[in-house]
């Protein structure tokens, strides 16, 4: 592709999990004392292939389990790939969960600096950005309060508003829109299509595949570890659908 | 070198921005219930002292020999404090931000320096208390309190290390933290920490100085407070024996960098 800000080359990767299943306390006594645990080997993607353009609303979909969450976190670079290979090209944000070290006991105030510092701001930047990360979550008032105290649909808000600040070339985003009441939903969404006309490439996995159809230029379709289909977005929104058709 | 400096700036701008919230943020949390708040930082190393004070300095009276035997003991406990603090955070540091580690792509190491930034902070205010109990007693000061500066950074080089490799090694191995919690048991009372060296046998004081924490404890002890004690220069009368847990220290430095890079890009799958 000509100009392809994320390859990703034969990708596959692996999880060694431990296999810690005894049925009985007999079993369990046994094993304890036992070397080596036994390691089951989990295969979660397999020779995956395919590459995004600058500035294209890019779709990951198929189905829970099929490999979507751990090709994120791959190209985010929090996962090595067990083979293969990936270049990014451009600053990457991940966002795998709104409010990432959100913590409950701190004030909203305290949470927006911290959040803030995770996406690579400096104190003296968030006190400048500050008051239109609260208006932009429609937060005033609010702030003094112990983020315990808030409500989920505020949570989201107030983590949405630190996020849309970052000064990302990539964005990654993984079915953070999921709670927040509609209108908010739809603030959201004028902000991805400003960032896309900005020239931002923004990477959306989603099982809503009226989403899907709405906003992505191009699609893939992960099915158990494999890429399956790939293409625009209708196409690829409807082999999804196949997958459930063919099972009732 | 300008350029150098930008250069350095632009890379570590990131984890320090980290780092720097970590640290702030664990200081907040960390005493938040509590009706004293930060006092607890002074009054917890305070109040080991007391006990301590009581039984071995009162009832057994040990170290009457030394001059300022008070002022002498707390010193080496609160060493000792910083050494089993840091370590035993750091070895719990990463598991605890797993969920951090999941979520997002950072140098990981800054989760390690966190927890000893926080442990330094605690040094930090107990040294202060040390300090006003100098004061109070009128411990003379000599030029040998320059030797602090390497030998904290000495202390502050082995403890990290160990956090480095503790935390690497704890996200695979659980069991470990029961380990360290009896090894620093064991360390605490091999360490001439509450007791006087010249209540040891002689070669069995220089097989314990041989011991980082030891020899620190009391090159440190030598260097504040009294030259009246035993350090390792005077227990093998050659200063150069010094090398060996210096060398001991700067292999764990060397060891737990090579180690915990080469772990790093594991963390976020198996904590």
């Amino acid at each position: 592709m000509a100009d392809a800000v994320i390859q990703v080359r034969s990708v596959s990767k692996d999880f060694l999990l431990p296999h810690l299943r005894h049925s009985t306390l007999k079993s369990r006594f046994i094993h304890l004392f036992r070397k080596r645990r036994v390691m089951e080997v989990q295969h979660t993607l397999r020779d995956v292939d395919f590459d995004i353009a600058r500035g294209e609303f890019f779709g990951v979909i198929g189905r829970n389990g099929s490999g979507k969450s751990t090709l994120l976190k791959i190209l985010a670079g929090i996962y090595p790939p067990t083979a293969g290979h990936v270049s990014v090209d451009g600053r990457l944000v991940p966002f795998i969960e709104l409010g990432v070290g959100f913590n409950p006991e701190l004030t909203g105030r305290e949470n927006v600096y911290l959040n803030g510092a995770l996406l690579g701001f400096s104190q003296r930047e968030v006190d400048e950005m500050y008051e239109d990360i609260v208006s932009f979550a429609e937060l005033d008032g609010f702030m003094d309060q112990k983020l315990k105290n808030y409500s989920s649909g505020m949570q989201v808000r107030i983590a949405f508003s630190v996020a849309t600040r970052a000064k990302a070339e990539i964005l990654l985003i993984d079915e953070v829109l999921a709670v927040g009441d509609t209108a908010f939903q739809r603030k959201c969404f004028d902000h991805f299509r400003t960032l896309k006309k900005a020239g931002v490439t923004i990477i959306f996995v989603t099982h809503d595949m009226d989403l899907v159809r709405k906003f992505c230029d191009r699609v893939i379709l992960l099915e158990q570890t494999r890429l399956v289909a790939e293409g625009d977005a209708d196409a690829v929104a409807h082999e999804y659908d196949m997958l459930f058709a063919a099972h009732s | 070198m300008q350029g150098f400096v930008a250069h350095l700036r632009l890379r570590y701008r990131y984890p320090m921005i980290i780092l720097r919230a970590m640290v702030i943020n664990d200081f907040k949390l960390r005493y938040q219930a509590s009706v004293l708040g930060y006092l607890w930082t002074l009054l917890k190393p305070l109040a080991m002292f007391s006990v301590l004070y009581v039984v071995f300095i009162q009832l057994l009276k040990f170290g009457a020999a030394v001059p300022y035997n008070a002022i002498y003991l707390l010193f080496g406990i609160v060493i000792w404090a910083f050494f089993a603090d840091a370590s035993t955070q750091g070895l719990e540091s990463l598991v605890q931000r797993a969920d951090l580690l999941r979520k997002i792509s950072f140098p990981r190491y800054v989760v390690v320096i966190s927890v000893a930034m926080s442990a330094l902070i605690t040094f930090g205010l107990s040294m202060i208390v040390i300090v006003l109990f100098m004061a109070l007693a009128r411990v003379p000061l000599t030029l040998n309190i320059l030797w602090l500066a390497p030998l904290f950074v000495e202390l502050v080089v082995l403890s990290v290390s160990l956090g480095f490799i503790l935390g690497a090694l704890y996200v695979r191995y659980r069991d470990l933290s029961y380990i360290w919690e009896v090894v620093l048991q064991a360390g605490f009372y091999a360490s001439p920490i509450i007791y006087p060296l010249s209540m040891v046998p002689e070669q069995w004081a220089r097989f314990l100085l041989l011991n980082p924490m030891a020899q620190i404890i009391q090159d440190a002890r030598y260097a504040l407070i009294t030259d009246q004690t035993v350090t390792i220069t005077q227990a093998f009368g050659d200063p150069w024996v010094r090398m060996i847990p210096v060398g001991i220290t700067l292999a764990l430095g060397v060891a737990s960098v090579v180690f915990f890079r080469r772990r790093s890009p594991y963390f976020a799958e198996e904590a």
